[in-house]
């Protein structure tokens, strides 16, 4: 608004000042048109010195009112006829008395315009004419410029101001309100929000209800994604629960299978060594031998059927998470194992310092039956080694427990974790097949890892995360 | 009269000097005013300005359609005792009217002036006036004079004293019948213009 009203005002004013300059020019070749006039009519008059007529021409001035005064010279400079439009007094005061010697010439000077024109009769210089004019003429049409100005100027921001205010209503604020609702909408996210139409098919219009169209496609997808995704929670839900029961199902079946199956064991053995205190004398060696091999089974399936209940109590063993000093644990099992078979030579070489948030009861159970692991598969070696420590790399770590020991052919080792699994016969190294199964579990509980690297003969070593 | 205004200026713009200066000045101005007024004192003499106004009327007369040569030069004449002394030759010197040369020529008897122009008749002729003017008849002759009641007489243009300065009045009719044309410039300028009737007609 400001910027158009400015734009007017220079526009306005530049034809104004053009329209002077071009009038004043044409005031100036007006005034020296009459000056002709003049000249031409009082040529007689200066031929035949009579003052009088040239007066008489002169007088014809009035006809013009902005014509202040005027007068005719001689050629030699003197007053030969003066007009005054004021008539009277002031008559000659207003004159220069000597003409300016320029020819045909016109200056503006305090708010007058003076003009000299010479009077040529037959290529002689006859007299000049000076005509000097008051530019009331041009001060009038400034003024009323202004005016027509003023009233332009005045309509067309008017005109401009109800145009913008239309322009408002019909764009602006429909465009306002309908930023406004984006700004709920995205603030919100409540996509159930629409624009206001307008109602007047016109181009605010057809923005909010393409606008709207867009929540509402919006809202649709917003919709069947959160159904697609509770329907996935659903489904999520329902399978943890179903192999939740499944899993404790199972548990408990074999919890009670393997709780059952003591009792029996129990009396095999009991009846055996029964058998085997009240008949041993009655029974050839053969048959005390096959006695003592029924025997040596039942406890070995008792073992099973222990590790077995551990394995699943493990399993169901509440985790209590605090810091546990790891290097202090790893130090007890040894001391355990080594009070096991004191006449072995083996050296444990365990990093010190290696703490770790975990339950201490089931880590603990880890490490005897990795460091058991190793103490027993290093049983055959010359000089058996075992470490345990950390590795670092890349900003994760690993704890390790490596030994010089058996060793296994590594294409065997993701079997090493299933329950029951050996790569080595019993009467060569003792076992179950359970122990890896557990510390797996346990690992897998805790939220870590565990890995094992090997080859036939070089060792072993398995690595865990918690 | 345009010296002495300006000579006052002069002193008036020097009062910022000093009492030599200015009486300097003063002393100056006296004696310029005294010189001025003395070199205006001879007023052109009554045939000085005839003179003037005899090339003048050339200037705004048309004359029918030449009979005259092209090589004749543009004749005034003067008739009877030659009252112009030098300034007449003076005026005309060096002037021509339609390309032609203005020429002098000072003729006696009416019969010889018919290749004139402008026929100026003295003073001395003014007994045998009317008998001049029946010969230039039926010429397209300008004629001029300061014999009293010339254009009274079928005169065309009449030398008058108006108010100390020399004017002159205009016989349209003669004019006319001579074939001549007056400009309306001249006509405005003059005191009267009378259409008389002709002591012919």
């Amino acid at each position: 608004m400001l910027v158009s009203g400015a734009a007017l005002l220079i526009a306005c004013a530049a034809f104004v000042a053009y329209d002077l300059v071009s009038f004043r020019e044409s005031m100036a070749h007006n005034l020296a048109i009459e000056a002709q006039i003049v000249g031409s009519n009082s040529v007689s008059a200066l031929l035949f010195n009579d003052p009088r007529s040239a007066e008489n021409t002169l007088s014809a001035l009035q006809a013009a009112p902005n014509i202040i005064s005027a007068a005719i010279y001689t050629p030699d400079g003197a007053t030969f006829a003066a007009y005054s439009r004021n008539a009277g007094a002031k008559t000659a005061k207003n004159l220069p008395s000597i003409p300016p010697r320029q020819e045909d010439t016109y200056w503006f000077k305090s708010g007058r315009l003076e003009l000299a024109h010479p009077i040529v009769f037959r290529g002689k210089r006859t007299g000049t004419v000076y005509i000097l004019s008051d530019l009331r003429e041009m001060t009038q049409r400034l003024k009323r410029y202004a005016g027509i100005a003023a009233i332009v100027l005045l309509a067309s921001l008017l005109a401009a101001l109800l145009v913008a205010s239309i322009f408002q209503r019909a764009v602006a604020e429909p465009i306002v309100r309908l930023a406004e609702t984006a700004r709920i909408v995205s603030r919100d996210k409540n996509y159930a929000l629409r624009g206001t139409p307008t109602g007047n098919r016109d181009e605010p219009d057809i923005l909010i209800g393409a606008f709207n169209e867009m929540l509402e496609q919006i809202q649709e997808r917003d919709g069947a994604l959160r159904k697609a995704h509770d329907e996935l929670e659903q489904r999520v839900h329902e399978r943890t629960a179903q192999l939740a029961a499944t899993n404790k199902e199972l548990e408990a079946f074999s919890y009670s299978v393997s709780h059952d199956l003591r009792a029996p064991l129990r009396s095999i053995d009991g009846f055996s060594l029964a058998l085997l205190e009240d008949y041993g004398d009655r029974l050839a060696a053969e048959g005390k031998d096959h006695l003592q091999r029924i025997r040596a089974a039942t406890q070995r399936m008792g073992m099973l059927i222990d590790d077995l209940l551990n394995l699943s109590r493990m399993t169901r063993a509440e985790i209590r998470k605090e810091a546990v000093n790891l290097s202090a644990l790893a130090q007890s099992v040894v001391a355990g194992l080594r009070e096991a078979q004191p006449n072995r030579q083996i050296e444990f070489r365990i990093e010190d310092r290696l703490e770790a948030s975990a339950d201490p009861r089931l880590v603990q159970v880890v490490l005897e039956n990795l460091l058991g692991n190793a103490f027993k598969f290093t049983s055959k070696c010359t000089s058996a080694c075992v470490e345990f420590g950390k590795l670092r790399n890349n900003g994760s770590s690993a704890y390790f427990v490596r030994d010089n020991g058996a060793g296994f052919d590594s294409a065997y080792a993701t079997r090493l974790f299933g329950a029951f699994q050996r790569l080595h016969t019993a009467s060569e190294f003792p076992g179950t097949g359970i122990g890896l199964a557990t510390v797996q579990r346990i690992v897998h509980r805790h939220g870590g890892e565990i890995w094992a690297e090997g080859a036939v003969e070089k060792g072993a070593t398995f690595y865990f995360t918690l | 009269m345009s010296g002495f205004p300006s000579g006052f200026e002069r002193g008036a713009a020097s009062d910022r000097r000093s009492p030599f200066q200015r009486a300097l000045t003063i002393l100056w101005c006296v004696l310029f005013s005294v010189l001025s007024l003395s070199a205006e004192q001879p007023k052109p003499s009554e045939y000085q300005v005839e003179a003037v106004y005899l090339l003048n009327f050339a200037k705004f007369v048309e004359w029918p359609a030449q009979v005259v040569s092209p090589e004749e030069p543009f004749n005034i004449c003067v008739l009877g005792q030659y009252p112009f002394g030098a300034t007449l030759d003076k005026t005309v010197a060096g002037e021509t009217i339609d390309g032609r040369k203005v020429v002098v020529r000072r003729f006696l008897k009416p019969q010889e002036v018919m290749s004139c122009r402008i026929l100026f008749i003295g003073l001395s002729e003014e007994a045998r006036l009317a008998e001049i003017l029946k010969i230039l008849d039926k010429t397209s002759i300008l004629t001029v004079s300061n014999v009293p009641k010339f254009s009274q007489h079928g005169g065309m243009i009449e030398f008058v004293v108006e108010a100390n300065k020399i004017r002159f009045e205009v016989n349209l009719t003669s004019a006319e019948r001579a074939g001549l044309t007056l400009s309306s410039e001249l006509l405005k300028v003059a005191t009267a213009v009378t259409r008389n009737a002709q002591p012919g007609d």
